[in-house]
């Protein structure tokens, strides 16, 4: 069975926010601050399960040496957070494949 | 000819009206029309026709997120009144790659003009609609129904 995120927020807590209801950009730029690895994916771009939600191009981080992800997650009424977690070799070669290159 | 009216956050007063007029107008525009929203939203708009009279056809938003594709849809109109309404948009609007119509609006004028840019930032060909708008649906009715006109 694959992976997927909304699932895993509801059913783990091996996971960290570190913004809430903030707006998108806000979100970008501490993917892009705290992350020592970067891709920018397209809106709609499937991630952990989910199509990701966001302005193009969006930030998908890792942090290598804790073998993590951040990743923008939006919902109508909460704006944007920025989650971390852990995550394993394979998706994130599955994720460097969406990799459009565009930093903007 | 099939339409997707995207909903945005319940709390704005002026949504609810204006997502029955546009789902009604597009429909006596021959469109098979789909309203997409969260369940808040949705009821919102389930409760106020209470006799089924529009037979509004509701959806829930991330569902149809997770499974529409591109040539789903002819029209996509979006209600642009959160940041996060936008991210939505944007998105829905790049999987479909289709005509759309974007209504951007908010009670505070800076809002507005930073929802406009986030969607033309994005690349995106949509139609902006855009207005200081909250209690009262009227003035995003004008708008909706000057850009409806262009694109029949």
């Amino acid at each position: 069975m694959s992976f997927c995120l909304d699932t895993y927020l509801q059913q783990s807590d091996n996971y960290e926010i570190h913004a809430s209801k903030a707006g998108f950009k806000d979100c970008a730029m501490i993917i892009r601050y705290k992350a020592d690895d970067l891709v920018y994916i397209k809106p709609g771009d499937e991630v952990l399960g989910v199509r990701v939600i966001g302005i193009p191009p969006i930030p998908i981080g890792f942090d290598n040496e804790k073998g993590t992800v951040f990743l923008p997650y939006t919902k109508p009424c909460h704006g944007t957070s920025v989650v971390e977690l852990p995550i394993d070799k394979e998706e994130v070669e599955k994720i460097k494949k969406l990799d459009t290159g565009n930093k903007k | 000819m099939k339409a997707l009216v995207l909903l945005g956050c319940p709390e704005t007063p002026s949504q609810t009206p204006m997502a029955v007029y546009v789902f009604n107008k597009l429909t006596k525009l021959g469109y098979d029309t789909t309203i997409a929203a969260n369940p808040a939203a949705s009821k919102l708009v389930k409760i106020s026709d209470p006799e089924g009279y529009y037979k509004l056809n509701l959806v829930d938003l991330e569902r149809t997120l997770g499974e529409i594709n591109e040539g789903d849809y002819d029209l996509l109109v979006g209600f642009v009144h959160k940041d996060a309404a936008a991210s939505f948009f944007v998105t829905f609007d790049q999987i479909l790659n289709t005509k759309s119509l974007a209504l951007v609006f908010s009670r505070d004028i800076n809002e507005v003009e930073e929802f406009v840019n986030m969607i033309e930032e994005s690349g995106s060909n949509a139609k902006i609609e855009a207005i200081r708008a909250f209690h009262n649906p009227s003035p995003i009715k004008v708008k909706f129904d000057k850009a409806i006109k262009e694109f029949e």
